[in-house]
């Protein structure tokens, strides 16, 4: 019964970290939290594979160069 | 052909061929920033994918455009904003309020100096969407180019049209008007 208790208070203080781990955060402005937000933001990785597709169909001699180096293909 | 020559050469190279050359690295360094405009202005991870790959690949075709007068983001947002107000358009008369007149918005101006308080960041995006789809279409464009520390007033002010005054006016009320709004969403 104890070690239960002592296993319940466990995983109190295990979801009791997790709620710090994730903090509240305040922002002196709308600047500030919308540049929080962008730098969070993460591209979708495959725009880059689109593009590199659409470009080599504009110009297939000279676009697949450069996204080569970058993209690969 | 010499070190000093091949600098001349790059010198005199007209602005779009320098972009030309090195087009994935005006993507890397760019696309966060105009995948993050798509994405709080259109407001859908899809659209503002499609709208990202339209941005640049209409850049890339239109490379011999740019005259090096802007910097290339400023380009690039240029081209963004034109893009997503065209997909706007359509519905913008139907969702957009009339206008972004001051008396329907000072009513929720109250409390506006304190700081914006977040509890969980992960609900961020999803507060952030649900203010700036509250406001303006104006308003939201610019407190989105506000926020790119890149782009100074003068430029924020070529993109959008007006002076860079009646932009820090624009701004000053749209952060307001921001500021009750997301409070509302907590």
């Amino acid at each position: 019964m104890k070690q239960q208790t002592k296993l319940s208070e466990n995983k109190e203080h295990v979801a009791e970290q997790q709620t710090q781990s994730d903090p509240a955060k305040e922002f002196a402005s709308s600047d500030e939290l919308l540049r929080f937000d962008a730098a969070q933001t993460t591209v979708p990785p495959g725009i880059a594979q689109r593009l590199q597709k659409s470009a080599a169909e504009i110009r297939p001699a000279t676009s697949r160069s450069w996204w080569k180096n970058v993209f690969g293909g | 052909m010499d070190n000093s020559s091949a600098e001349q050469d790059c010198l005199s190279r007209p602005p779009w061929q320098k972009v030309s050359a090195d087009f994935a690295g005006v993507y890397q360094k760019h696309s966060r920033a105009i995948y993050y405009l798509s994405l709080r202005f259109l407001g859908d991870e899809q659209k503002a994918e499609d709208a990202t790959h339209d941005v640049f690949l209409k850049a890339f075709r239109r490379l011999d455009q740019f005259r090096g007068e802007a910097s290339v983001r400023t380009w690039l947002y240029r081209i963004a904003i034109n893009h997503c107000q065209n997909l706007c358009s359509s519905w913008h008369n139907r969702h957009v309020l009339a206008s972004s007149d001051d008396a329907v918005w000072e009513t929720a101006t109250a409390k506006t100096d304190s700081p914006l308080r977040v509890l969980e960041t992960k609900e961020l995006g999803q507060r952030i969407q649900k203010t700036l789809d509250a406001l303006p279409d104006e308003y939201r464009l610019l407190l989105l180019l506000v926020a790119d520390e890149e782009l100074s007033y003068e430029e924020i002010a070529a993109l959008v049209g007006q002076s860079a005054d009646a932009v820090r006016g624009k701004l000053h009320r749209a952060r307001k008007v921001f500021a009750a709004h997301f409070q509302k969403t907590s």
